[in-house]
């Protein structure tokens, strides 16, 4: 494996997304607009029901995976949307590169700004509802921002993995399918009061842990022995599987001609 | 067992099938390519021309490695299309008629996006974009994003990607449509240097006769998902038996021209009498000779091959 190639197809996805998400209107939406709108209305009805700060932390923390989650995960998608939009599929996939240095490279940037919006919903939690993220420690905290991009980039190369089957039908998984992870997860609940048999599909979920683990720092016993080595597990299992799903899908689309009518 | 390569030949193709297959619950199948074969040399102009829906651009992604084919063997540059797709890539570019790219970017940026995708970095990347946007005379529209350019410039900005990673084999699928005249001129004639200054193999497709007879080779007829005639342009018209054009002005006309032996047909207009004839090396002596003891004025002859249009009419018939 010629590492320098490797780094430099990653990179080029990386300046490329960059540089879209830049000049994209819809930027400051994604990244603060939505976000804030989201942790001001959940924060303030935490007040309304008169939550204990515990209560509303446990909330609060989902809210935070919410944005995070959304965002990383939209702009992983983004390594096939753009292409899809722009009409240019056939050129992307006519260079010499592979499935991971596309979700790699989308996944970095992802991650940059989900960062960003992590430190910033941080800060107003903190300064609006005394919910202080680094209150468990900072290593604590890194493994939940760690889980939500892992989280993020499984949904997200799924999404890509559709999109290359299906075409630009597909397109709206690339919005529904985090909401719907998000949910089986437990965002604003324990999995606990989720129905039996959903409580199951709950725990094939790496998130579920992740915010398990985190949530167990405010003062809410964790469900699960080592929840973080099986967020982590679960992780790389469906990471693996993502990517096989995606690069399985781009031979079906060179098969079908479907590389070629995404780019007409 | 694959057939064994030809030395010298940037594509050969063989025995090439596609089926296209759609919907869900009723199946539709859509025999695009039906049994293709092809060699091109190295160094070649090769022109893919036939009518809208006949396979040009199947063939032309499957050699591209963005299709795979269904039946057949496709070599390119010694390699398999479908075996050795990421191998064969590099070596590989494309560029088609209404190019699409992403509509932020400006012309640098698309250009050093796809050069870092085929390994080009620091300063040979940078190098190398400026070279392109020289060649290209894109220097004045650098820094415009591409949803602001003409369909001219969209149109060099593809071909300018299309070279980023110095191709030994170039595709251009229609590589003039829609362009302004004087913009078909440049682009043409930025394709004849390629091959000539850099030895580049390039096969196009494309729906403009003048092109494919001033720039090509060699001429593949692909009609039905088969190639119907492969040859020189010249040998194409010969072998469609299309004749030569003998047009003369004629005073007084003879009735009697379209009944010489070796004349094809005769029409008239605008005062011209055009004559195809099977041989005009052979015909235009013995015509003339008819003509002056019969003791017709000649006041203008003209020879004239057929036209690849011509050609491209017979075989889409």
């Amino acid at each position: 494996m010629n590492w320098r190639a490797e780094l430099l197809a990653a990179w080029a996805v990386v300046v490329r997304n960059a540089l879209m998400g830049m000049r994209n209107v819809f930027f400051f939406f994604e990244l603060l607009f939505w976000p804030i709108v989201g942790v001001l209305s959940i924060g303030l009805m935490t007040r309304f029901l008169g939550l204990t700060a515990e209560q509303a932390s446990f909330v609060l923390v989902g809210t935070l995976a919410l944005s995070v989650i959304n965002v990383c995960q939209l702009e992983v998608a983004y390594a096939m949307l753009l292409d899809v939009w722009s009409k240019s599929v056939k050129h992307q996939f006519m260079a010499p590169i592979g499935v991971r240095h596309l979700t790699t490279g989308a996944w970095l940037v992802g991650m940059v700004r989900g960062f960003v919006i992590f430190v910033l919903l941080s800060a107003l939690g903190a300064w609006a509802f005394d919910f202080h993220v680094l209150a468990p420690g900072v290593g604590p905290a890194a493994v939940f921002l760690f889980g939500c991009f892992l989280t993020a980039w499984i949904v997200g190369v799924a999404v890509c993995a559709l999109i290359t089957l299906f075409g630009s039908r597909a397109e709206a998984f690339a919005w529904a399918s985090v909401n719907l992870v998000l949910v089986l997860a437990g965002i604003y609940y324990p999995v606990s009061v989720l129905p039996g048999p959903v409580a199951v599909v709950a725990e094939a979920i790496p998130l579920t842990y992740f915010l398990d683990a985190y949530r167990a720092h405010f003062g809410f016993p964790s469900a699960f022995p080592a929840p973080i080595t099986t967020g982590l597990l679960l992780s790389a299992v469906y990471a693996v599987l993502a990517h096989w799903a995606f690069r399985a899908a781009v031979e079906r689309a060179r098969q079908t001609g479907l590389l070629l009518k995404m780019s007409e | 067992m694959p057939p064994a390569v030809a030395t010298g030949l940037a594509i050969d193709a063989r025995e090439v099938t596609k089926t296209f297959r759609s919907g869900w619950l009723r199946r539709r199948e859509t025999a695009a390519l039906r049994g293709v074969s092809l060699a091109v040399e190295r160094g070649a102009i090769f022109g893919l021309l036939g009518p809208n829906g006949a396979g040009k651009t199947t063939l032309l992604s499957i050699l591209a490695t963005l299709l795979v084919p269904d039946g057949g063997v496709a070599r390119v540059l010694g390699l398999d299309v479908a075996r050795d797709a990421n191998a064969l890539r590099r070596r590989l570019n494309m560029a088609s008629g209404r190019p699409s790219f992403l509509w932020s970017l400006r012309v640098d940026e698309i250009i050093a996006f796809y050069g870092r995708l085929y390994g080009l970095s620091g300063r040979r990347l940078r190098r190398r974009v400026d070279a392109l946007i020289e060649q290209y005379e894109l220097g004045s529209h650098r820094r415009a994003q591409y949803s602001e350019l003409s369909t001219g410039l969209k149109q060099r900005v593809a071909l300018a990607k299309a070279l980023v990673n110095d191709p030994e084999l170039l595709f251009l699928d229609e590589p003039t449509l829609g362009l302004d005249p004087d913009v078909s001129v440049r682009v043409r004639r930025h394709i004849a240097d390629l091959r000539r200054e850099q030895g580049m193999t390039i096969v196009l497709t494309t729906h403009y006769m003048r092109e494919a007879d001033e720039l090509c080779d060699e001429i593949g007829f692909i009609k039905g998902g088969r190639i119907l005639a492969h040859g020189t342009p010249d040998a194409l018209k010969r072998q469609i038996g299309l004749g030569d054009v003998v047009a003369l002005r004629l005073e007084p006309r003879p009735a009697w021209l379209g009944e010489m032996s070796g004349v094809l047909r005769c029409t008239e207009a605008d005062g011209w009498i055009e004559c195809t004839v099977d041989d005009a090396e052979k015909r235009v002596p013995e015509l003339l000779r008819a003509l002056l003891a019969e003791g017709v004025e000649i006041r203008n002859l003209q020879v004239r091959e057929p036209e690849l249009e011509e050609v491209f009419v017979e075989l889409a018939r």
